[in-house]
C-alpha cells in the first residue's frame, strides 16, 4: 500500500466530484490540500496529453516533489448507453399501455441526459511505482463508477423514470454521496495500491 | 568600421591576457576544488586555464557584438575544456556558443538550428550535472546552473506545440527545487516555472507554482514579503477561480453573457449555467481565499484581507463551521476598522440578496395607456386593472421578460427583495438600498439585521427623479463596515446553479425560504409626472352597513395629492351590483375640472343596498330565529367606481414636437364597501281575490259602450278610499284585488312599511288624478312590523284585462294544435304577449313598497320578483277577460215607476212585473254560438223560478235561448220577473257554447274537444222591496 495516495474523480466541468486520500500515511490538512493542487495543477497536462493517445490508462503525467500523478480518463462511452436505454423504455412503456403524454415526457428527459458524463478523468497522486497496480484500479474503479450509475438508473426506470430528476447523483457534474461507492474505492485501493 | 575597432580591441586584449600569463596566475573559480593544489593539479589547471581564457574571451567578444568571433573562441575553449576535462567550463563555453550561433542567425526560425540548440542545450545541461563535485556542494553548487540552463531552454522552446517537452523540462526544474540550499533561490526558480508555464497557457500549473512562490514568500516574516505574497496569490486567483470583482475583466463579460441571456427570456440552457461553475474545485478555492486573507492581514492591506474573507465567506460558508464563519466575520469587522468610512469593495460579502418581486401599482394608482385620438381614451389600453388574472395574458406567460413598468417622476416606488444570512452569526445590515445606475432614482436606505439561518423579505423604496428607462442591476448594501454591490443576476445564476447541483447550497432554501421562480426584471421607464387622486369616503372609509333595499347617500371625496391638474375625467361602474348605484354626481366631478394640485372635490353617490343572495332561504330563516345580524356581504360583492382621468395632453415646457407621447393617464378604482345586513324577508307573496256581487240597476255598472274600456273606471263618488274598488268591466261584479305579502322582520329594530300605488292617470279625466293623491295619501296606513315578527302588508291591485280574448295566449297550445297559426295572428301574438308582460311589469312599477328602519334608515323594498311570481300564476286569470260578459240591467221603459224615490237605488217592488234585460257580450273574435239560460236564486240559495216552491213568476225565455253573439258585439235578451216575495235575490246567467274552438277550450283549460263550455256570469244582486 502507498504511503500517499490521493484519488480524485474529475467531471467534464473540472469539478471534482469525487476525492479521497487512500494513502496509508497520517493525513494532514494541509498534505491533503497540497494534494489537490497538484492534481489540480496536472489537469493542464492531461488536457493536452489525452489528445494525443488513445489510451485511457495515462501513467505519470506529472510529477511534484516525489508525488507522480497517474490519470484514467474515460471518454464518451456512457453517452451510448443511455441512448439505448431510453429505446428500452419507450417501447416499454408503450407497450403498457400507457398514454403517448407521459411516454413522451420521459423519453424528453433522457435525451437531455445523454449529453452528460463524458470525459471523466479518474486522477491518483501517488508516491509509488507501481503502474500495474494503479492500473488495475483505474479499471476497476472505472467499472464501479459507471455500475453505481446503472445500477441505480436501472432501478429507478422500473420504479418510475421521474426519480432520476430528483437523485443528485444525475445531475451533470455534481458530486458522488454514494457512501457503497467510497467504501468500494477505499477497498480497491487497499488491494492495487 | 565598428568591426574593426573592435577586432583590434580585442586584439589588444588577448595580448594583454597573454602577457598576464607569464606571471603564473590560475584562473580559479569557486567551483574548482578549493584543496590545495597538487603539481599534477598545477599543471592541469594551468592547461585548463588556456581554455577558460578562450571562453572568457568569447564572453568579451559576445559581448563586443560579434558572435562570429565569439563563436571562435568558443569553439576553441570548447576543444581544450574537453581535452582537459574541465566541465563546467565545457558546458560555459557550450552556451556560449549557442549563444553566439543564435546571435549570429538572430530572427531566422529554421528547425535545423531549432534542433541544434536543442542538441546543445541538452548537452550543457548534461555537462553541468557531471560538473558536480561532491566535495563543495555544501557550498556551492552547479545545480543552479543546470536549473538555469534547463529554465533558459523551456523558455527557448516555449510554444505551444512544444508543450510536453517544455512541461517535461519545467518539470525537471522543479525537481531540482528540492536540492536548492537557498529558499530565495527556489524562490526565483518558481517564478521563473510559474512564468513559464503561464507563456505556455497552463493556468493550473502556472498557479500551482505561483502559490509554491506566494508560500516561499509567506515563510519570510515581513510585510514585504507578505505583500508580494498577496500580489502573487491575486494572481492566482483566476485560475482557482476566486477572483475578485475588482481585478477581474473577465467577470464583467461574464455578466454581461448573463445579461444578454436575461433579456432572452432568462431560459439558460443548462450546459451553459454548467459553464459558469466549470472549474470550481472548493477546497483549492478556500485554501487560496485563507491564504489571500493570511497574507493580507500580514501585509496590512486591509481592503484585500476584507475582500478575501468576504470572498470566503459568501462562497464557502457551508463547508465552513459555524466557528469559521464568526472567525470570518470578525476578520471582516477587523478589517473595515482599519479602512476609511465609506470605503467600498467590489467583492459583496453576506446577505445573499434576490429579487422578489415588483410590487404592481395599487388599485388607487394603476396607469392606462391614454389614447390620444379617442375620447374615451383608455377603452382598449391593457387590462391591468385590478385583477392579476387576465384571460388576455394568459397566453403571453412567454414573454415574461418583456414586461413593462412605469414609474412615475416624483410618486415613490417599491421594490421587493429577499435577504439569507445562511451563517451561523447574526448578521447586521446596516443599509441596504437599490443600486441604479441610471442616475435618475433616489433609493431610501435602510437597516435590517437578520437572525443565524434566516431569510427576510423587506421593501426598498425610492423616488425616480427624471424621465428615463431606469435598470436596478442589484443593491448596494453597507455592512460589516464596507460599502459593497450585490448583483441580483449573480444570486440567480448562484441559485440556478444550486439546482443543478453545482453549488454547494442554496442559500435561501438552507435559510427555510420558499422557492421562488424566477423573477424578470421588467423593463422599468419613468414617465413625466401624472396627477394622482386620492379618495376617501367621507365619514370613514369603513363599509356603509346597509339593510337590503336601503337608500343613502355616500359622499366620496377625491382629492388631487399629484403634481399636475386633472383635465379629464370619466366615472364609470365595474364590478358586482352595479345596479345597486342609483345615481353618481357625474356633473360634479365634470364641473370641478381641472382639479389642481391639492384640490379636493366630493362627489355624492345614492346607494341602493341590493338584495342579500336567496341561495339560503333555510338558513336565513334559521338565523332569522337567532335574531340575526344578516349575512355580511362578501368584499367581491361590492360595486366600484372607476376613474379614468389624465393630465394635460402635454407636460408644461415640452415642446409640441413630442406631442406623439402623450402621458399616460391613470385610474382610480374606488370600492363602494357596502354592508349589506338582512331586512325585511319576504315568506310569502299571493294574490287575493274578491267578488262583490253588483246591484241591478237601470243602468249597468259597466261602461260597455266606452271604446278603450280597459282603461276605463267607474267611481263611487261618494267614498274616496272605495276608487280601488272596481267595477269589473267584463264581469260586471266588484272585484278587489289584493296582493298580500308576508314578511318577517329578522332584524333588530322595528320597521314600519307603507305602500304607495301610482295610479294610473288617464288624461281626460282631471277629477282622477287628485283622487290619485288623496288614495295615495289616505289608502295606506303604514304598516309597523316588530323586530321577530312578520307581518302582512296589502297591496291593491288595479284591475286591468285586456280587451279580448284571443289565441296569442295560448302559443303554446295553438302550435301543438298546429291550427289557426297564421303569419298575421303570431305577429299580433308577439304584441299582445309583449302586451300582458308590459302590463304585469307596468303594474309591478307602480307599486312602491318603502321602509323606514329604527335605525332612521329608509329604503324600498324590492318587490318585484315576488310579485310577478304572485302574478305569474294567476296572471292568465287577472289578465285575460272570460269570453262572455253577462249582464243584467232594469228594461229603460218601465224604471221610471218602479223605482220609489225613497228607495234606494236600483231596488224593485214586488209584486210588479219588472222588465229586465241579459246582455250578453262576446270578448272573442269569433262568432260564438249558445244557449243562454238564466236562473234567479233566494237567499237561500235556492233556485226561485224553477220548482214547486217557485217565488218568482216569469215572462219570456229564461232557458236554453239559443243565441249567436258576433265577435266583439253583444246581445240583448229581453225577459220580465215578477217577484212574490221581497227580499234578496241573485241572478245568474248562464251559457253552453256549442261551438267551441280551441281558444276556448284554452282559456276553459280543458283538452278534450266533445266537452262542453260551461260559461258563468257574476251574480247580480236584486233588492226586492214590498211588505210580506
Amino acid at each position: 500500500m502507498a504511503s500517499t495516495a490521493c484519488f480524485i474523480i474529475v467531471s467534464r466541468n473540472d469539478i471534482p466530484i469525487y476525492e479521497a486520500e487512500v494513502g496509508s500515511a497520517v493525513k494532514k490538512e494541509d498534505a491533503a490540500h497540497q494534494h489537490q493542487f497538484i492534481l489540480h495543477a496536472a489537469l493542464d497536462i492531461v488536457q493536452d496529453l489525452a489528445w494525443t493517445t488513445s489510451a485511457m490508462f495515462l501513467k505519470a503525467v506529472d510529477r511534484f516533489n516525489d508525488l507522480v500523478v497517474s490519470v484514467y480518463v474515460t471518454a464518451g462511452h456512457i453517452l451510448h448507453i443511455f441512448k439505448l436505454f431510453y429505446t428500452l423504455t419507450f417501447l416499454l412503456f408503450s407497450q403498457r399501455g400507457q398514454s403517448h403524454k407521459s411516454t413522451y415526457k420521459r423519453s424528453s428527459f433522457f435525451v437531455s441526459l445523454t449529453a452528460h458524463i463524458i470525459h471523466t478523468r479518474l486522477m491518483l497522486l501517488h508516491d509509488s511505482r507501481n503502474d500495474d497496480g494503479i492500473k488495475s484500479f483505474f479499471q476497476e474503479v472505472h467499472e464501479l463508477y459507471i455500475k453505481v450509475y446503472y445500477c441505480i438508473l436501472s432501478t429507478v426506470l422500473h420504479l418510475d423514470a421521474y426519480l432520476i430528476l430528483l437523485n443528485p447523483l444525475y445531475l451533470p457534474g455534481s458530486r458522488i454521496t454514494s457512501s457503497h461507492f467510497d467504501t468500494k474505492v477505499r477497498a480497491l485501493a487497499r488491494k492495487y495500491l | 568600421m565598428m568591426q574593426d575597432i573592435a577586432a583590434s580591441l580585442l586584439m589588444e586584449f588577448e595580448k594583454w591576457v597573454l602577457r598576464a600569463e607569464s606571471n603564473g596566475t590560475i584562473l580559479k573559480t569557486p567551483l574548482d576544488s578549493q584543496a590545495s593544489l597538487s603539481s599534477e593539479e598545477v599543471i592541469k589547471a594551468k592547461k585548463r586555464r588556456l581554455g577558460r581564457a578562450q571562453k572568457t574571451i568569447g564572453d568579451y567578444c559576445l559581448l563586443a557584438g560579434s558572435p562570429v568571433d565569439a563563436n571562435a573562441h568558443y569553439s576553441t575553449a570548447l576543444e581544450l575544456a574537453r581535452l582537459t576535462g574541465d566541465y563546467f567550463w565545457y558546458a560555459g563555453a557550450l552556451e556560449g556558443s549557442v549563444c553566439a550561433l543564435l546571435t549570429d542567425r538572430m530572427g531566422q526560425k529554421d528547425p535545423v538550428l531549432e534542433e541544434e540548440v536543442k542538441y546543445r542545450y541538452n548537452n550543457v545541461i548534461l555537462h553541468y550535472r557531471k560538473s558536480f563535485i561532491q566535495d563543495n556542494a555544501q557550498r556551492v553548487s552547479t545545480l543552479s546552473f543546470e536549473l538555469e540552463a534547463t529554465l533558459k531552454l523551456a523558455r527557448f522552446l516555449c510554444r505551444r506545440e512544444l508543450a510536453k517537452e517544455v512541461a517535461e523540462l519545467l518539470m525537471t526544474a522543479a525537481d531540482g527545487a528540492k536540492s536548492l540550499i537557498d529558499a530565495s533561490d527556489r524562490l526565483i526558480l518558481y517564478v521563473e516555472i510559474a512564468r513559464l508555464f503561464g507563456t505556455l497557457g497552463y493556468e493550473r500549473k502556472a498557479a500551482f507554482f505561483s502559490r509554491e512562490v506566494a508560500q516561499l514568500y509567506l515563510q519570510q516574516e515581513n510585510s514585504l514579503a507578505a505583500i508580494s505574497a498577496m500580489q502573487v496569490l491575486a494572481m492566482t486567483t483566476k485560475a482557482y477561480r476566486v477572483q475578485s470583482r475588482a481585478t477581474s475583466s473577465k467577470s464583467l463579460s461574464f455578466s454581461n453573457e448573463i445579461g444578454s441571456s436575461h433579456a432572452d427570456g432568462w431560459k439558460m440552457h443548462p450546459q451553459s449555467v454548467v459553464s459558469l461553475f466549470e472549474s470550481q474545485w472548493s477546497t483549492l478555492q478556500m485554501v487560496v481565499l485563507r491564504e489571500i486573507l493570511l497574507s493580507a492581514l500580514r501585509a496590512g492591506d486591509p481592503l484585500a484581507a476584507w475582500s478575501a474573507a468576504a470572498r470566503l465567506l459568501r462562497s464557502y460558508y457551508p463547508l465552513i463551521t459555524p466557528t469559521g464563519q464568526s472567525g470570518l466575520a470578525s476578520a471582516l469587522s477587523n478589517s473595515a476598522e482599519r479602512l476609511p468610512s465609506g470605503t467600498r469593495c467590489a467583492d459583496p460579502a453576506l446577505p445573499f440578496i434576490r429579487l422578489h418581486s415588483f410590487p404592481l401599482h395599487r388599485a388607487q394608482m394603476d396607469i392606462v395607456k391614454r389614447d390620444p385620438g379617442r375620447e374615451e381614451w383608455w377603452v382598449g389600453s391593457a387590462p391591468s386593472g385590478p385583477f392579476i388574472y387576465t384571460p388576455f395574458s394568459k397566453g403571453e406567460s412567454t414573454d415574461d421578460s418583456k414586461q413593462e413598468l412605469t414609474w412615475i417622476v416624483g410618486e415613490p416606488v417599491q421594490v421587493l427583495v429577499e435577504l439569507a444570512n445562511p451563517c451561523g452569526f447574526d448578521l447586521r445590515v446596516d443599509s441596504i438600498y437599490l443600486s441604479v445606475h441610471s442616475g435618475n432614482f433616489d433609493a431610501f436606505p435602510i437597516s435590517v439585521s437578520l437572525a443565524p439561518n434566516s431569510a427576510k423579505v423587506i421593501t426598498l423604496s425610492g423616488i425616480p427623479t427624471s424621465v428615463g428607462p431606469v435598470t436596478i442591476p442589484g443593491c448596494t448594501v453597507h455592512c460589516f463596515g464596507v460599502i459593497t454591490e450585490h448583483i441580483f443576476r449573480e444570486v440567480d445564476s448562484l441559485l440556478l446553479g444550486a439546482t443543478q447541483g453545482l453549488v454547494l447550497s442554496d442559500p435561501f432554501r438552507c435559510c427555510g425560504s420558499a422557492k421562488l421562480r424566477n423573477i424578470s426584471v421588467p423593463n422599468i421607464s419613468v414617465v413625466p409626472p401624472l396627477p394622482l387622486l386620492v379618495s376617501h369616503v367621507v365619514g370613514g372609509d369603513g363599509a356603509a352597513i346597509l339593510y337590503e333595499g336601503e337608500i343613502r347617500d355616500v359622499w366620496i371625496s377625491l382629492a388631487n395629492a399629484g403634481s399636475v391638474p386633472v383635465e379629464q375625467a370619466h366615472i364609470s361602474l365595474s364590478g358586482k351590483n352595479q345596479d345597486s348605484v342609483i345615481s353618481v354626481a357625474y356633473e360634479t366631478l365634470k364641473s370641478a375640472l381641472p382639479l389642481k394640485p391639492g384640490a379636493e372635490v366630493t362627489l355624492p353617490v345614492t346607494l341602493k343596498a341590493w338584495q342579500l343572495g336567496l341561495v339560503y332561504p333555510d338558513n336565513a330563516t334559521s338565523k332569522s330565529v337567532s335574531g340575526s345580524t344578516g349575512r355580511v356581504s362578501k368584499d367581491g360583492s361590492n360595486p366600484m367606481l372607476v376613474i379614468h382621468y389624465a393630465g394635460p395632453l402635454a407636460s408644461p415646457g415640452e415642446t409640441p414636437t413630442n406631442e406623439s407621447v402623450v402621458p399616460p393617464g391613470r385610474r382610480l378604482v374606488v370600492p363602494l364597501h357596502v354592508c349589506v345586513l338582512q331586512g325585511l324577508s319576504f315568506v310569502k307573496a299571493r294574490l287575493l281575490s274578491m267578488e262583490i256581487p253588483a246591484h241591478i240597476s237601470e243602468n249597468l255598472p259597466k261602461p260597455v259602450y266606452v271604446e278603450n274600456s280597459s282603461t276605463e273606471e267607474v267611481v263611487a263618488p261618494e267614498c274616496k278610499a272605495d276608487s280601488l274598488v272596481k267595477i269589473d268591466p267584463y264581469r260586471g261584479s266588484w272585484g278587489l284585488r289584493l296582493l298580500e305579502l308576508e314578511m318577517s322582520n329578522p332584524t333588530d329594530v322595528v320597521f314600519e312599511i307603507s305602500v304607495s300605488v301610482q295610479l294610473e292617470t288617464s288624461k281626460n279625466e282631471d277629477s282622477l288624478t287628485c283622487i290619485d293623491h288623496d288614495a295615495a295619501e289616505f289608502g295606506y296606513p303604514k304598516t309597523r312590523i316588530d323586530r321577530d315578527y312578520s307581518a302582512r302588508v296589502l297591496i291593491p291591485l288595479e284591475h286591468f284585462k285586456l280587451p279580448i280574448l284571443d289565441g296569442s295566449f295560448f302559443v303554446k297550445d295553438s302550435q301543438a294544435d298546429e291550427a289557426l297559426s297564421t303569419r298575421s295572428s303570431s305577429f299580433s301574438e308577439k304584441n299582445t304577449k309583449a302586451e300582458l308582460n308590459a302590463s304585469i311589469k307596468n303594474l309591478i312599477s307602480r307599486i312602491k313598497v318603502r321602509w323606514q328602519s329604527g335605525r332612521n334608515s329608509s329604503g324600498e323594498l324590492n318587490i318585484k320578483d315576488a310579485i310577478q311570481a304572485a302574478l305569474q300564476t294567476s296572471a292568465m286569470d287577472i289578465l285575460l277577460p272570460d269570453p262572455l260578459t253577462f249582464g243584467f240591467r232594469l228594461a229603460k221603459n218601465v224604471t221610471k215607476h218602479a223605482i220609489q224615490l225613497d228607495s234606494p237605488k236600483g231596488s224593485i217592488l214586488a209584486h210588479d212585473m219588472t222588465p229586465m234585460e241579459v246582455l250578453v257580450r262576446n270578448n272573442t273574435k269569433e262568432m260564438i254560438k249558445m244557449s243562454l239560460s238564466i236562473t234567479c236564486r233566494d237567499v237561500a240559495g235556492e233556485n226561485c223560478i224553477e220548482g214547486n216552491k217557485a217565488t218568482v213568476l216569469w215572462a219570456g225565455v229564461l232557458s236554453g235561448i239559443s243565441v249567436e253573439v258576433p265577435p266583439l258585439q253583444e246581445i240583448k235578451h229581453s225577459f220580465s220577473l215578477y217577484f212574490m216575495v221581497p227580499g234578496e235575490y241573485t241572478l245568474v246567467a248562464a251559457a253552453v257554447i256549442d261551438d267551441t274552438n280551441d281558444i276556448l277550450r284554452a282559456r276553459a283549460k280543458t283538452d278534450s274537444p266533445d266537452e262542453p263550455i260551461f260559461c258563468r256570469g257574476s251574480p247580480f244582486h236584486v233588492r226586492v222591496l214590498g211588505t210580506v
